[in-house]
């Protein structure tokens, strides 16, 4: 695996909580991540033909578009896209859901930013 | 409809009706118990009460009518037959008297003769007296001197003179013996003058003739007069000339004698006498028959209610001991179904609570490491380390939060049961694996007591891994240090039981109704979230299975975990 394999990550973070993706974006920005952000399920599709980012942290619940729903959009048409399931509302049973619809992985908040990163190297390098 | 529930709401005791109604109050079994004995008793009694107090009065009232009807026969031919013995005494007078004897008698020893030869064949006639028109007696053979007495004044004379034949009432006389006499009257032919030939008979006569008509078939028979004089003895009423009562009834009628009994009176006029002959029997009520009757229905029917009695007493007390039970088992399941209930409704609270959660210690968490970024990157200052210590133990708080809500949505989660073949030994040695270390620093003993011939069972493993991981862990626990834990497997009732036993500090009673609530710990503050029990609790419902537990503080606790070889899924 290449040294500066983050500088070519580029992270498209989509939740409704903007403290929280913010916050979250400067700290992979720190860590030298390129990153965009999405405020609502409507958004985080344009972003996504927009920005074409390699990894999405999707939120599951948003106001206007449900993650799942987002999940099965992308599903069509940017089969290509990993996707990581971040959320505090999950269960076991959306997590799953989230799964069989190509989610690459579900983890829920809090999460370690340590973990995260390792989990955003690991989707990428299975493109 | 309703207004009919509201009736019988009113008349039925609350131990009749359905327990659900009054909630969780006991019903009074005892008062149920008496209500439908005496309705049970009411409904088998009612019907044979019925039935011998019918038959009691009908065969009564049969009796009643029947002994009347004897009693007239008997009074009937009784009189017929002291009528046939006046009439033959009579025909004795009137033969001795022919017409145109009177000459003949009132001269010599005609009479006396005529005495004799009578009282050869018929020894009772006392005296016989010959009186002329006038009222004089003429002649007389007896053993009084009667000769020349004047009987004009007399009522008997009268009437013999007036009818030809007169029987007298019994009376003493100048003798001072009971008798009575019977006169006769003729036309001479010659002077063509009326006269009289009177006989007197010893009453005993008439005595010994009422003896031999007297049977057993009544209690007392006897003779009275137009005046209510006994004329002959009676069993009751006193020997003869003694007053019988005040007044005579002719016919068949009832009395009630002074020492309570009833008496049937029969009287019947005896013609051309001044006699009457009085019957008495005793009522049927004093008769054997009727005795006999009466104790043999009363114990038929007693018999009848004392079998009812046991039979219903039993019968009740089998019923009140079905529904008590019934109620029980209601009881138990409405219990266990509010606590199941209580138990999901916490869970889903819970799962609420710690969805909301996550957002905000999420934002806290990115928050700390942002600071913590930035610190590592800026120049040191004067309280930079106490500053990056804050920001641990927020951390370390944050994590502990998040322990909560993951353990929390872990309670929530349950209804995800993923289903496969498997041994239960393996599961439970397993779980021993992970525990390894923590027993043997802790001087844990264990005492495996594994059945192999359990077969697989088709269940959740994960969720078995995390049920047998929970509560090994409470044992270890419980025991602290130097101890043992013990781990039965069986197969028991078509079902695997499980029992993990140890012998630790145990759990206090009012503590053990709890244990299975979520948040509900006795560990110190930090140590447990109070969650792993009810966990534990809701993925056993989960897997069909059930769990116990027993305790006794000091000698240790034990949890019974039963599960169904074949798990449906609930």
């Amino acid at each position: 695996m290449i040294e500066n394999t983050k500088e070519n990550i580029k992270v498209l973070i989509a939740d409704d909580e903007i403290e929280f993706s913010s916050t979250l974006q400067t700290r992979l920005n720190l860590r030298k991540f390129q990153t965009v952000m999405a405020n609502s399920g409507e958004e985080t599709l344009r972003a996504v033909e927009e920005e074409e980012p390699d990894v999405l942290l999707l939120d599951l619940k948003m106001p206007d578009l449900d993650g799942l729903e987002v999940l099965a959009r992308l599903k069509e048409e940017h089969a290509d896209i990993k996707v990581i399931i971040l959320t505090g509302h999950g269960s076991f049973e959306v997590g799953r859901e989230g799964m069989e619809l190509g989610a690459f992985d579900y983890i829920m908040k809090p999460v370690d930013l340590t973990i995260l990163i390792a989990k955003i190297e690991e989707a990428y390098a299975s493109r | 409809m309703n207004k009919k529930t509201n009736i019988t709401d009113k008349i039925l005791p609350s131990s009749l009706k359905i327990s659900i109604e009054h909630g969780f109050n006991r019903r009074s079994y005892g008062q149920f118990r008496m209500i439908l004995f005496f309705i049970m008793l009411t409904i088998t009694a009612v019907p044979v009460m019925t039935i011998a107090m019918l038959g009691y009065s009908n065969y009564k009232s049969l009796l009643q009518k029947d002994e009347h009807i004897q009693l007239k026969w008997q009074l009937d031919g009784s009189v017929r037959a002291i009528e046939q013995m006046v009439d033959s005494l009579k025909s004795v007078v009137q033969f001795a008297a022919r017409r145109d004897r009177y000459a003949e008698l009132t001269t010599g020893n005609n009479l006396r003769q005529l005495f004799e030869r009578l009282h050869r064949q018929y020894p009772f006639f006392a005296d016989l007296g010959v009186i002329d028109q006038q009222g004089v007696q003429q002649a007389y053979y007896g053993p009084y001197d009667l000769q020349d007495t004047d009987y004009s004044g007399e009522s008997w004379f009268k009437a013999v003179y007036d009818q030809g034949l007169h029987i007298s009432r019994v009376y003493r006389g100048y003798r001072l013996v009971p008798h009575f006499a019977i006169a006769v009257s003729n036309i001479d032919p010659e002077t063509r003058q009326k006269w009289v030939l009177r006989a007197t008979i010893d009453a005993e006569t008439l005595q010994r003739f009422v003896n031999t008509i007297k049977t057993n078939a009544s209690d007392d028979l006897f003779l009275i007069d137009d005046e209510s004089v006994l004329q002959t003895r009676s069993d009751y009423f006193g020997t003869t000339l003694s007053k019988f009562s005040e007044e005579v009834e002719m016919g068949i009628w009832e009395d009630i004698s002074p020492q309570g009994e009833t008496i049937l009176h029969g009287i019947g006029n005896i013609r051309a006498t001044p006699w009457s002959l009085v019957i008495l029997k005793k009522g049927y009520m004093n008769q054997s028959d009727w005795l006999s009757f009466r104790s043999r229905l009363f114990l038929i029917v007693f018999a009848c209610m004392a079998v009812s009695v046991v039979v219903i007493y039993s019968l009740v007390t089998l019923i009140t001991s079905l529904i008590r039970k019934a109620d029980e088992i209601q009881m138990g399941m409405m219990q266990e179904a509010e606590h199941t209930d209580k138990l999901a409704s916490i869970g889903r609270l819970a799962s609420g609570v710690a969805h909301e959660i996550n957002n905000p210690l999420a934002i806290i968490n990115q928050k700390t490491g942002l600071i913590d970024d930035l610190l590592h990157i800026s120049s040191d200052f004067d309280q930079k380390e106490t500053v990056l210590l804050s920001l641990k133990s927020i951390d370390a708080s944050v994590e502990r939060c998040k322990a909560i809500t993951h353990r929390l949505l872990g309670f929530a989660r349950r209804t995800e049961v993923l289903f496969a073949h498997f041994s239960v030994n393996e599961i439970i040695k397993e779980v021993l694996q992970f525990l390894e270390n923590s027993m043997l620093y802790n001087r844990i003993k264990l005492d495996l007591q594994l059945q192999n011939e359990i077969p697989q069972i088709f269940s959740d493993h994960i969720q078995l891994q995390q049920i047998f991981l929970n509560i090994i862990n409470n044992a270890i626990d419980a025991i602290g240090k130097d101890g043992t834990i013990t781990i039965i497997s069986n197969l028991i009732a078509g079902e695997v039981r499980i029992v993990i036993q140890d012998d630790g500090v145990g759990i206090p009673e009012e503590v053990l109704p709890h244990i299975f609530e979520p948040f509900f710990t006795t560990k110190e503050t930090g140590k447990g979230t109070g969650l792993g029990l009810s966990i534990t609790y809701g993925l056993i419902k989960k897997l069909g299975g059930d769990i116990t537990v027993r305790s006794n503080v000091g000698k240790g606790t034990a949890f019974t975990i039963t599960l169904p070889i074949n798990c449906e899924q609930k």
